[in-house]
């Protein structure tokens, strides 16, 4: 069974891949890295004007970090405004992914905590640099592999 | 004096300025730090710092159960707690397909209500305080002082209450509470008829806070705003309604919604927020039904019956832990219209207690990447008013 989304995509021949429905019945599809800007544009101009909230994960210790989109359109008075979930695999070694913060604004602060917390590079972000940690912090801490550094002040404050 | 002696001009007039406001306030937005880059008393440009406050809420989660979680989410948005707890709970309770008792329902409804007013009347007092206004200060934190003591009564902390369960409440509401809380109702409507005496048609607070940090309503879209932010730009999209989540349909109020989009907006709806929480709690608290306060079916874990650690040989080894509630292994978007905007929470469930990615979308993180664009061409002091407008609160803007 497909997704209206989904099934809007295939009519215009652009790549996708469905993922099929969240519990909760919204469709989840996945893009891939280079296609990713113009299908946001695409998706921006058929409607959905409000990026809920964009967050990112890893998907397997050693395999792939997703980024994830949830985009609403706004709308008055109806009763289950329509909501996609746009997932964007990246490799571990290398993941760039193109930056929507030139179609949603809401992506600003977003990609930057993605890239933090996760290493995933977005491309044509406006000052993509880390905001929750430290300038000067090494490593990507929300990723599974990530060892939590044993410095001197750390271990003193146990 | 020296109108037009080009030797009397300050040679250093083209410099820009640029003005750390550091992490350290006098306000009470927490641990922010803007670089402000003046011409004058022009705004050019403000780059905001965060992380003071990041303590890791998103790893840590990966690594408690739901029920080990819950005493953390109260220090995300510590003057919302109940938000914060309710959306803890309301995601596994989406995910196992768990049904909420009606009472519970209303109990639920009544603190997050209440957690509203609380969090408002926070907002307002820091909000006045930077325009300089200082009663008002005090006069919340009267009001607010009555709220503490509704949850103390209740849940047995005044702030940071562990209350909410996955399938209901902790405990039930304890015999009288619901009398004080319709007497806390009466008092506080007058309450918010002497603030909008002292405040709304005051002619310095309007000179300070009208056609201040404009935000139109495509951009307000654009830019994933939610909450009274994105209702007072004209945009009519409250989460109680839209999501139909809880018992708010069985309620009668109306959204507030402003069309300006500049602060003085913004402090409308908040204050019109206040009033309808307190119809809701009204209501809520008329119709409340008897019943169970918690689902406690959901405490039956379909675990193998005779495990092998339950054994005779085993039975000094370890310290063997509960059982828990098992997170399928799905994923869900939750989200609840927190008083600063919409918390979600993204959360991907492994087959086991500890959930895999804990994702908080919080309100104030998203809200505040509007400030730099809001404060350029403003006046210096304008920066605080644009900043306490937005209602940001670091706890949950760093987690």
């Amino acid at each position: 069974m497909q997704g209206r989304l989904s099934a809007w995509l295939v009519k215009h021949g652009l790549v996708h891949r469905f993922l099929g429905f969240d519990y909760q019945g919204i469709e989840t599809l996945q893009i891939k890295p280079e296609d990713w800007h113009s299908i946001a544009v695409i998706l921006y101009v058929y409607g959905y004007n409000y990026l809920r909230s964009q967050c990112a994960y890893d998907v397997a210790p050693g395999g792939l970090l997703a980024s994830v989109y949830h985009l609403t359109r706004i709308e008055y008075d109806i009763d289950q405004p329509e909501e996609v979930c746009i997932k964007v695999f990246a490799p571990r070694k290398n993941p760039r992914i193109p930056s929507v913060f030139w179609v949603w604004k809401s992506a600003d602060f977003q990609e930057r905590e993605s890239y933090d917390m996760l290493g995933i590079f977005y491309d044509n972000h406006p000052r993509l640099k880390r905001i929750l940690m430290p300038e000067s912090w090494i490593g990507w801490p929300l990723r599974k592999d990530y060892i939590v550094p044993n410095f001197y002040e750390i271990q003193d404050a146990h | 004096m020296d109108q037009g002696n080009p030797m009397n001009v300050p040679a250093t007039r083209k410099d820009l300025m640029i003005v750390n406001m550091g992490p350290h306030h006098p306000s009470m937005h927490g641990v922010l730090r803007l670089i402000v880059t003046l011409d004058g008393e022009d705004v050019i440009d403000c780059e905001p710092i965060l992380g003071y406050l990041h303590r890791g809420m998103e790893k840590i989660a990966e690594n408690r159960t739901i029920i080990q979680y819950l005493p953390y989410v109260t220090r995300w948005d510590y003057l919302a707690t109940m938000f914060t707890e309710a959306i803890t709970v309301n995601g596994p309770e989406l995910l196992g397909n768990i049904q909420v008792p009606k009472r519970a329902g209303y109990i639920r409804i009544i603190m997050l209500e209440l957690s509203r007013i609380a969090s408002h009347l926070l907002w307002l007092g820091p909000f006045m305080a930077d325009i300089g206004a200082q009663t008002p200060f005090f006069y919340i934190f009267r009001e607010r002082e009555l709220v503490y003591d509704l949850f103390e009564a209740a849940t047995g902390m005044r702030m940071m209450h562990n209350f909410f369960r996955i399938g209901g409440v902790a405990s039930d509401l304890p015999h009288g509470w619901i009398d004080k809380c319709l007497d806390f109702c009466d008092y506080f409507l007058t309450g918010v008829t002497e603030y909008q005496k002292l405040i709304t048609r005051n002619p310095i607070f309007l000179e300070r806070v009208e056609g201040v940090g404009i935000v139109g309503t495509e951009e307000a879209k654009n830019w994933g705003l939610s909450g009274p932010m994105l209702r007072a730009s004209g945009v009519q999209w409250d989460l109680r309604k839209v999501d139909h989540y809880e018992c708010y349909d069985e309620f009668d109020w109306e959204i507030q919604w402003q069309k300006e989009g500049d602060s003085l907006a913004r402090y409308l709806v908040r204050i019109g927020e206040m009033m309808e929480s307190i119809k809701i709690i009204q209501q809520a608290l008329e119709g409340i039904p008897g019943g169970p306060y918690e689902n406690l079916e959901i405490r039956r874990f379909d675990r193998e019956r005779d495990s092998e650690w339950n054994d005779f040989e085993y039975r000094f080894i370890s310290k063997k832990t509960s059982p828990t509630f098992e997170l399928p292994k799905q994923e869900l978007y939750v989200r609840v219209e927190a008083p600063k905007g919409e918390l979600g929470i993204f959360l991907i469930g492994d087959q086991s207690g500890f959930p895999w990615r804990w994702k908080i979308r919080p309100p104030g993180f998203i809200n505040l990447q509007i400030l730099p664009e809001l404060v350029k061409r403003m006046k210096l002091a304008d920066i605080m008013t644009i900043l306490g407008s937005i209602d940001i609160i670091m706890g949950e803007v760093d987690r």
